[in-house]
Parts: structure tokens; sequence; C-alpha cells
């Protein structure tokens, strides 16, 4: 049998969202409801969704600005390189980095297979953000660890950098792009070689 | 007088590291001048002191990747059922716990060691010989301890990076690590001490790095398609990867970018 007092409190819960049309948008403010809406719209309006590759890539690419802070995960990537590049570069660099990203994860939508995410718990990180641990679930039983980095910004919390089995994105293209911008003709070097692979990408995405 | 049949991969492990150090004096890499701050922080970040000798190794490894390993593991694969290649996994773990258990001692995590004799003795019962899982399922997952880990948590640090053909992305650390636990914590080298055909131990390390190679082809396959320079992107997603072994799961610290959160907003414009 229900308690009385929480009866009352599921009464009054379900009031206030009806109520309330703003409790609608209270996920940008939970960093757990926050993944989990990620998740559940890159399935529902991408990867399940019957729509042509291209119509994928342009939903994913407005679901990526919508969810990640772009430019924060950029000045991260580029570190102490951004300050010796020019405007220009910079600029170039942020037109750039989300192109790679869009058109790399684009390539990958024809494998979904049914995956689902998980979130399991979250843990505070940095100046007011959270670390979301969520698990990828297979349809053969096999898990992946994934966890999200997550920052408060004006409009809610936004992604920053995603994990996969202890392997960090925006780490990984540092270190990449460091030694590119080393090795390969500094910063205008780095750019005409991620221009090449976003050319390249777009032709094979479509 | 009976000779000793001399285990292959323990002996030549030594000429194999002698050699390595040697050709490193070569294949130095030059640090960056101090008046390129940028490029000293990301040469340490790095921290691939061997990176010409290490391009070198990395470009024979891949011919070799592409004319042997992947042959193999993708035949392997096509010929070989999934549940029954996770039993070959499953059985190579098992018999690779001595490895896991000794580490974990020297590690002084008694709990990690208790964890490693209590699989191996519901595995190789219950589960049959170890094929199957069974702990896993009851709630003590698979792990592993080694030698190069062990170093790292008594605190001592990588080196370098270190590219080694068939074993892959380590470091000087790790590559000793891998030749004191071949030596002395594996029991098929045991084995192999004790007057056995050498042959078990060449078709042992056979089966070991192609179910090792079938199991992350995908993920290198990915990483090479989705980076600029392949080499780089390994080198850091391995010492990642490595990071999170050392620190058995526990979440990796905030990276470093300047002072502050790395992924603090933007100062406001005009500022």
């Amino acid at each position: 049998m229900i308690s009385r007092r929480a009866f009352s409190a599921m009464t009054l819960a379900a009031s206030a969202s009806a109520v309330r049309p703003a409790a609608a948008q209270d996920w940008k403010n939970s960093p757990n409801g926050l993944v989990e809406k990620f998740a559940q719209m890159g399935i529902s309006d991408i990867l399940g969704a019957a729509i042509s590759q291209r119509e994928k890539t342009d939903r994913f690419r407005v679901l990526f600005k919508d969810f990640f802070d772009i430019p924060a995960i950029g000045r991260f990537v580029l570190g102490r390189f951004a300050r010796a590049a020019s405007a220009e570069e910079n600029a170039k660099f942020a037109t750039l980095f989300e192109d790679v990203i869009v058109y790399t994860w684009s390539r990958r939508f024809g494998e979904y297979k049914g995956q689902t995410l998980k979130v399991k718990d979250n843990a505070p990180d940095g100046d007011a953000g959270a670390l979301v641990n969520s698990d990828i679930v297979g349809n053969d039983g096999q898990t992946f660890a994934v966890s999200w980095r997550l920052r408060k910004r004006e409009t809610g919390f936004r992604v920053v950098d995603v994990i996969v089995e202890g392997v960090s994105m925006a780490i990984t293209y540092r270190q990449e792009y460091a030694t590119v911008i080393q090795q390969n003709g500094g910063m205008g070097g780095l750019l005409a070689q991620m221009q090449k692979q976003v050319d390249d990408l777009k032709a094979k995405v479509g | 007088m009976t000779q000793k049949t001399s285990p292959p991969v323990s002996s030549l492990s030594y000429p194999i590291l002698a050699g390595l150090a040697a050709l490193a004096l070569a294949g130095c890499a030059t640090k960056p001048p101090a008046s390129d701050p940028a490029a000293v922080a990301a040469f340490e970040e790095t921290n691939d002191r061997l990176e010409p000798l290490n391009r070198a190794l990395f470009q024979v490894d891949q011919a070799l990747d592409t004319v042997v390993f992947r042959p193999v593991a993708w035949t392997y694969r096509e010929v070989v059922p999934d549940p029954a290649r996770r039993g070959v996994t499953n059985f190579l773990r098992n018999l690779r716990s001595p490895i896991s258990f000794a580490n974990s001692v020297l590690q002084g995590d008694l709990d990690r060691a208790g964890q490693t004799v209590g699989r191996f003795v519901v595995n190789t019962t219950v589960g049959v010989l170890g094929f199957a899982d069974v702990a896993a399922d009851l709630g003590t997952p698979y792990f592993y301890e080694d030698f190069g880990q062990t170093l790292a948590t008594w605190g001592v640090g990588d080196g370098s990076y270190l590219y080694l053909p068939v074993v892959g992305p380590s470091s000087i650390r790790d590559g000793f690590g891998l030749a004191v636990d071949n030596v002395a914590f594996d029991p098929v080298s045991w084995y192999s001490y004790a007057d056995n055909p050498g042959w078990v131990q060449w078709a042992y390390f056979g089966a070991l790095y192609t179910d090792i190679k079938a199991g992350t082809m995908d993920v290198t396959d990915e990483l090479k398609k989705s980076s600029i320079d392949y080499y780089a992107a390994l080198r850091s997603a391995y010492r990642q990867n490595r990071a999170k072994e050392i620190r058995n799961g526990a979440p990796a610290p905030l990276p470093a970018n300047g002072n502050g959160d790395p992924f603090a907003e933007a100062p406001a414009p005009g500022k």
C-alpha cells in the first residue's frame, strides 16, 4: 500500500509538471538528463530515422552544436598553439574542427545496430561541471564505458569532452594536432591537412 | 646429458631489447629550442624521445600488419564463430592469471590478488578450463595487472614512448615489464623451462597475438580512418588507455591547459 505522504508527493509532482511547461526543458540543467536527451535525440531523430544520409549529417550538425561547446573544445585542442596563431587561423580552425567531427561521426551512422545508452552516475568536475558515466550496451551484451565531461553555461549544460574506455576525444585530438603542427609546417600545415581530411570525408559520406 | 630446449621468445627478448637500445641512441628526437615554449611543452607532453626510431618501427609493423597479422586475424574472425573466439579469449586470460596475481601482490593490492585467485578457481572448474568466464557473470569482471603497471605504481615513469613491432604501442618501462612478465610469471614460459618442446611457446604467442589483434582491429581501424597522423593519434590513445589501467579504472584527473579549468568558457569579447 502506498503511504499517504508518498501519494500526495506524487500528486504534487504530477500537478507541478502539468502547470509548469518549462519543466520540459529541465534536462538542460541536469547532467544525466542532458546526456540521456542527447542519446535519445541521436537515436530517434538521426540513427533510427528513415531519412537520407545527407539529412542525417545536417541534423547531426545541429544536434552537435546544441549539445556541445565546440569553441571551448577547440581552444583546449589547440592549447598553447592558439596564442601563436592569427585570428584568421583560429577562425579557420574552428570551422574545420567542427566539420572534422561532424563528418567523422556521420561516416559511421550506417554501423548503428540498436545500441542503447545507460547513464550510471555523475561526479562534480572542474568549474561547476560534471562527469557523467554511462555504458553503451550492444545487442550482443558487450558494453563500452563512455564518460561525458559537462560544463555549465548560460543556457544549461554543454558537453566538452567524450571519454571512451579512458580515451578522451579532446586529448587525442590535442596531442595528434600538436604533432602535426610541429612536423608539418606549423598551423598552416595543420589547417591544410584538416581541409584535405574534410574533403575526403565529405566525398565518402555524400 | 640432456640438452635443454631454450624457450624461444624469452631468450630472444634480450638481444631484441639490446638492439633497440643501440638503435635508440641513433634514433633520438631533437628537443625543440627553448625560444618556442609551445613546442617544448608539446614535446614534454608527448614524451616520445625515440620518435624517429619509433616511426621507422611503426612503418615496419604496418607493413607486416598488411601482409601477415591482418589477414590472419581477419581469417580467424571469418572462420571461427563468435562464441568460440570468446572462449579462446577467456581461456588465454585464465591461463595468464599468474601474471595478474604476481603483479597484484607486488603492487600490494591484496584485494585484486584475491580476486585473481577466486576467478581462476571458478573459471578453471565451473568454467571448464577457463573457456567460460563464469566469475564475471558472478560479479568479478576480468582485469589485467602486468609488471609495467607494477613499476608505475612504484613510481617509475614510462621513460619514453616505444613502438614495438608485433606488440604495438608500448614504452621503455612497459617493454621491460613485458619481458619480465614473460620470463618470470608466464606459466607457458615455466612449461618451456621444463624441457618441453619449443613450438608450444611459439604456438601460444601466435594464438595470443591473433586473439588480441582480432579484438582490437575495429578500434584501431577506426582511429586510422579518423586521424591525420595515425601514429600520433595511436600514441595518444594508447597512453590514455594505459593510464586508465594503471589507475585501475578510477576517473582520470582533469587534463591541464594553462591555469584553471581547461574547458573554461571564453573570456568576454573585447577583453
